[in-house]
């Protein structure tokens, strides 16, 4: 699903964001990228997105080359992509309903579909009573939330989150995360940046460890536990 | 697959709502930038209502050519002293002419007569002159076709000639001055509004360009979640099309009430310039170009500004 052949990305001669990065995550996987903060997580994920170029290297997306991606192409390789941003990137003269809803016009979906989808994608954040709510009036965790409803409303092939857990309290972070499992649970292959290594240490994912701009430890993940579905999915954090 | 497919199914989807939301959000930008809007809508309204007046202008002048065309006159002015003989071949010359048959024996009493009913003021001062200085003359009515035919200068130098004749003159010169002003009329009206309509339009690009910056940040969110260029530029064109509109609208309703006032006003005070010029309105024709200027300079100065920031902004 996503394969990064001998990745280098400068952005000029003395800053060297990514050096010489390969790896691969395959349709339906949950990986969770880690690292200190300057270790190139977040440049990565520009790169999956196609926000900036690799200066050396191929990255190939579900089977797209973005090297070779033509720029009409661009927003429709997007919308295949959830994205999940540090900084929310919610409009804040809309509603959290109209940030939704404004995804789906994006996408050409009637007003009447509209409605819907957003309440569904809203409940599956517990946030389906601020609908009407503007993203100021909500708390930090909340914004996060709607940025994830957000991210989820298309029904992504691919999740991609920077730092979804970053300002949150450890029980809210594990309801986060929960949610992001439920989404690879429905077939969607999950991306998580995080700097928070106790968190990614305690779950039994798949860890592609960044420093430095390279690659430095890789942790495939454990097997699943014989366990049901609800509680499997508790028992992997 | 069936998620594969339904992706592949967004790729082909054309947005149904899409002019809609267009529409929405163009007329929500203008009534957030209402000043700014207003700005534009303004100088657009004021350049073709410039054009406007000058299309007016030309238009009733040009009405009143055709008019004079229509009944323009030959007048062949007698020598005082032409015997009886030479005014008969001058009439059977006119006669055997088709194109200048149509005419009118004018006596010097008559000529006389027609001085004091036209200028009554100045009766007085012929009636202080010891005889009728008016000569007798021949009124021909002459067609439109006539006076442009390549025979007509010939006869006229012809007609010049014959014994008893002392003048020939012909109202149709200013008829042509008239028509070259009509055209400079035209011209300039047309210059001045080529020019007020790029400043207009690049007003508009301005305006445009400046509410792009205000939403520079909900641009980018577009392009990350997957919009295309045309949904996120198309408010803003439309924004630059309702905003020419707008303008047209509004000059046309200002000519119109300037020319309902004028008319109304001025038109009744008798003077021939003013029943000229407000003979009547813009025929629809011209309202609808007016309006078509309107609506392409508010369209090019949002594509002027749609069109850098594409190239600016890497996605």
């Amino acid at each position: 699903m996503i394969h990064f052949y001998h990745v280098t990305k400068r952005f000029d001669r003395y800053s060297t964001a990514l050096q010489d990065v390969t790896f691969h995550i395959e349709k339906g996987e949950f990986v969770f990228l880690t690292g200190p903060s300057g270790a190139g997580k977040s440049t990565l994920l520009k790169l999956i997105l196609r926000q900036i170029r690799p200066s050396e290297g191929q990255i190939v997306v579900n089977g797209r080359n973005l090297s070779a991606m033509k720029r009409s192409q661009l927003p429709y390789f997007r919308r295949e992509i959830g994205m999940v941003f540090q900084d929310f990137k919610l409009i804040e003269r809309m509603t959290v309903f109209e940030n939704l809803s404004f995804i789906l016009t994006v996408l050409g979906l009637s007003p009447k579909e509209h409605k819907k989808k957003a309440y569904s994608a809203l409940r599956a954040v517990s946030l389906h009573h601020k609908l009407n709510a503007y993203p100021l009036q909500l708390s930090g965790g909340e914004q996060q939330r709607v940025a994830i409803a957000r991210a989820l409303i298309n029904d992504p092939l691919m999740l991609i989150a920077d730092e979804p857990t970053g300002n949150l309290d450890p029980d809210l972070s594990k309801d986060i995360l929960q949610i992001f499992a439920d989404a690879n649970l429905r077939g969607s292959t999950v991306l998580l940046a995080s700097h928070d290594r106790d968190l990614v240490h305690r779950s039994s994912r798949r860890v592609i460890a960044l420093d430095h701009g390279s690659i430095v430890e890789e942790k495939q993940a454990a097997p699943e536990k014989a366990a049901p579905r609800s509680e499997s999915l508790f028992v992997n954090w | 697959m069936a998620r594969d497919f339904i992706h592949a199914q967004y790729e082909k989807q054309i947005p149904s709502n899409t002019f809609v939301y267009f529409v929405r959000e163009a007329l929500r930008r203008i009534w957030v930038s209402k000043r700014i809007s207003f700005a534009a809508v303004a100088l657009i309204a004021i350049s073709l209502l410039i054009v406007g007046l000058f299309l007016l202008l030309a238009e009733n002048l040009g009405r009143a050519v055709i008019q004079a065309e229509g009944k323009s006159r030959l007048s062949v002015y007698l020598d005082p002293k032409a015997t009886p003989e030479q005014i008969h071949a001058v009439d059977m010359w006119l006669a055997a002419r088709p194109d200048l048959a149509r005419r009118h024996f004018v006596s010097r009493d008559e000529a006389l007569r027609r001085f004091r009913s036209y200028f009554s003021g100045l009766s007085d001062v012929v009636g202080q002159l010891d005889e009728n200085p008016f000569p007798a003359s021949f009124e021909c009515e002459v067609t439109p076709g006539t006076i442009h035919s390549a025979a007509f200068a010939p006869q006229i130098t012809e007609l010049r000639q014959l014994g008893g004749v002392e003048d020939v003159q012909f109202d149709w010169e200013w008829v042509r001055r008239l028509k070259r002003l009509v055209g400079i009329i035209n011209i300039v009206g047309l210059i001045a509004g080529a020019v007020l309509a790029v400043a207009a339009a690049f007003t508009i690009a301005n305006v445009i360009r400046l509410t792009m910056m205000l939403y520079h940040e909900e641009i980018q969110i577009m392009r990350l979640v997957g919009a295309t260029e045309s949904i996120i530029r198309g408010p803003f064109l439309v924004e630059g099309l309702l905003q020419g509109t707008i303008g047209a609208a509004l000059s046309i309703a200002l000519l119109f009430a300037a020319y309902f006032v004028g008319q109304r006003m001025l038109a009744p005070t008798n003077s021939l310039l003013w029943s000229f010029l407000f003979a009547g309105f813009l025929p629809w024709q011209k309202i609808v170009a007016l309006l078509a200027g309107g609506m392409i300079a508010g369209y090019l100065g949002s594509w002027l500004s749609v069109r850098e920031s594409g190239e600016e902004w890497v996605g």
